[in-house]
This record gives structure tokens, sequence and C-alpha cells, in this order.
């Protein structure tokens, strides 16, 4: 039972910093930017995971009660910035030289951000639960197994990403790269409305019977587009603004370069 | 009534004004990864304070799909959730780290 539980929840924790990293990766060798990035994060990302796995008491009862989610909605704000970022400089044509380094740079910060929030739990599941002697065996390879199938569900998005013809890889990369931000900001605004520092307001609408939030569709739903079942009205208007900003920047970043391949 | 007795009525409803407007504060805990209680009323279309009290010496995360609510609580700590305001409803809740046994349901009427 206590495989089957580890399973799921690693597997989830995954799942959404995979698809995000395939999307990076995918993206990067597409703008024939090497891979390097992907490494440095790593470090940053799992140092950063341990403090905050270690600071978390700290950091929950900080702000009222409020630190948890504030953090959390912080870092995911982040992940959608630099994806902003990413678009822009993306959109723009080729990236060379000083534009290159800052895309990676991007690319790093924002795997670096999404991997610390998931990354924390993961270490706390683990090591709150495998002190446990007879739990141990079941949560060490349940975990094994989730992180196992969330990297694969990675790699797969990655080799579909690269199968497509390079233009339609690229812009097939940015469209997912949109919606796993949007996704980000609507967790957030959930996150900072658990706190009360947003407005709950009703549900817009309940599309739990349609497709459940627990089924691997909605789970695999939440990974790219941050699917909620019953989103308040605030959440959904998120989404839309940030899904429109994400349009905006891409458009003007063509219009740019065009203007600048005239002259 | 004297206005010794009007002073002290004035200032029971002048104390008792702003605990009436505060939102309610409501605690569940969670001991051997079990919820107490497993289900909490609740009144409907009001915002309310949950207090969840992890009494365990292993994590929990309270999370619930119906709530739009998760929140990792460390070992022997406690968790401020805000829910609502809710329409009459059940809205199960449970945790993700013991979701077969750490089950339990929100009834707001």
């Amino acid at each position: 039972m206590m495989l089957v539980n580890s399973v799921v929840l690693i597997l989830r924790e995954v799942l959404e910093a995979a698809m995000l990293i395939s999307v990076l990766l995918a993206l990067s060798l597409n703008m024939r930017c090497r891979l390097a990035w992907f490494w440095w994060s790593l470090p940053v990302a799992i140092v950063g995971a341990v403090s905050y796995a270690v600071g978390l008491e700290l950091v929950t009862d900080s702000l009222d009660g409020a630190g948890q989610e504030v953090a959390n909605a912080a870092l995911q704000i982040l992940v959608y910035c630099f994806a902003v970022g990413i678009v822009w400089l993306c959109a723009h044509g080729d990236v060379t030289g000083s534009r290159a380094v800052k895309l990676t740079l991007l690319m790093a910060a924002a795997v670096a951000c999404a991997m610390i929030r998931e990354g924390s739990e993961i270490l706390i599941y683990i090591t709150g639960f495998a002190a446990v002697e007879e739990l141990r065996t079941a949560v060490y390879a349940g975990s094994a197994i989730g992180a196992g199938i969330g990297l694969s569900l990675g790699v797969l998005l990655f080799s579909a990403l690269r199968a497509l013809e390079a233009s339609m890889s690229k812009i097939t990369a940015l469209v997912l790269l949109g919606l796993i931000g949007a996704g980000m900001v609507m967790q957030s605004t959930m996150l900072l409305q658990q706190v009360d520092w947003l407005p709950m307001g009703a549900s817009v609408w309940d599309s739990e019977a349609l497709i459940s939030e627990q089924s691997i569709g909605g789970e695999l739903l939440y990974a790219v587009f941050g699917y909620e079942s019953s989103p308040s009205f605030i959440q959904v208007l998120l989404y839309g603004v940030s899904l429109f900003l994400m349009v905006v920047t891409y458009t003007f970043s063509r219009r740019g370069e065009v203007a600048a391949g005239e002259i | 009534m004297s206005s010794r007795a009007c002073i002290i009525v004035l200032l029971m409803v002048g104390a008792a004004a702003p605990v009436v407007a505060a939102t309610p504060i409501f605690e569940i805990e969670i001991r051997d990864h079990l919820f107490h209680p497993e289900e909490l009323v609740i009144p409907a279309n009001t915002k309310v304070k949950l207090i969840v009290y992890n009494r365990d010496s292993t994590p929990e995360e309270f999370e619930s799909y119906e709530l739009n609510r998760e929140k990792v609580i460390m070992g022997g700590r406690k968790a401020n959730i805000f829910i609502g305001p809710l329409p009459p409803g059940v809205y199960p809740f449970f945790g993700e780290f013991n979701p077969k046994t750490a089950q339990g349901t929100v009834v707001a009427q």
C-alpha cells in the first residue's frame, strides 16, 4: 500500500517539472544552444530544495502562517516570468552571443525554481517515512518507480518535440511553455487564496465529472495546463491574462525582429 | 435598566461585534494518520479558517481536489488553511502522504 502511495505521490511531483524540463531541453537544442545550463541548474535546485525542506517549519509559520503558500506562489510566478523572457528571446529569431547566454540562464533559473518546491516535498516525504523501519523499502522502491515513470513521460515529450520539423517543434515548445507558465500562475492564485491573500469567490464551473483531477488524464492536464476541475473566477482570469501576456510577448518580439530585418 | 447595565450591555455588544465579523475558526487533528474529526461541519457560503494540527511525528500533506487546497504540515506542527465561501455540499479531503487512511470530509450546510 505504501508502495503504491509512493509511486503516485512522487509521479505527481516529478511530472510537472519533467514536462517543463523536456520542453526547455527541446527548445534549447532547437535554438542551437548547448545543454550545459541544465547541469548547472541541478546543483542549484538540489541545494534550494534541501534548504527549503529543512527550513519549511520556519517558512510555514512566517507571515502569520502564510509563509509556505507565499514562498511557493513566488517560485511559481518566477517560473512564469522566466518563461516570458524565454518566449521573448526565442520568438526573436536566432539566438547567438549574449542572447544565447541570457536564454540559457533563464532556462536554468526556470528549471531550478520549478524543482525547488517539488524537490523539497519529495525530500520531506522520503525522509519522513524512510525513518519508519517497516516502510523504508516500500517508500524507496515506490519513489524510484514514480520518478522513473515521470522521467519516462518527460523523455517521451522531449523525443516527440525533437521528432517534429524544426519550426513546428519550436512553436509547439513555445506554446507548451506558455501553457505551463500560465498553469503555474493559476496554481499560485490558488495558494494565495488558501491563505486569504486573494479572495476566493465561487467556482466558475465544475468539470470533475468530465475529467477528474485524480485521473491520469487529469494529472497530465494539471502538469501541462494547471488543470483545475472547479476553478474560481480569479484563477480563470489570471490564467487568461497570463496566456494573453505570453502571446503579446511573442507578437512584439516577432514584430521587432521583422522591423530589424527590414533595415 | 440602570445606566451601569446599559454600559455593560454596550461593552458586551462592542466586544462581541468583531468576533461575529471575524472568520470562524475550525480545528482538525491528525493522529496516527487519521483526521479527527473525520467529518467537519461548517456554515455554507461563509469563509472559514481551518487549523490543522499534525500530532504525528511524520509529515502530512493536507490535500483536497474539491476544495482546491494542498499544504504540507510537518510532524508536530500546525497549518492554517482558509476555505470557502462554499455552496452547501460535501467536500472530501485527504492526507496525501497516507491517502488510504487519512480521509475526511468538510460538510457545508
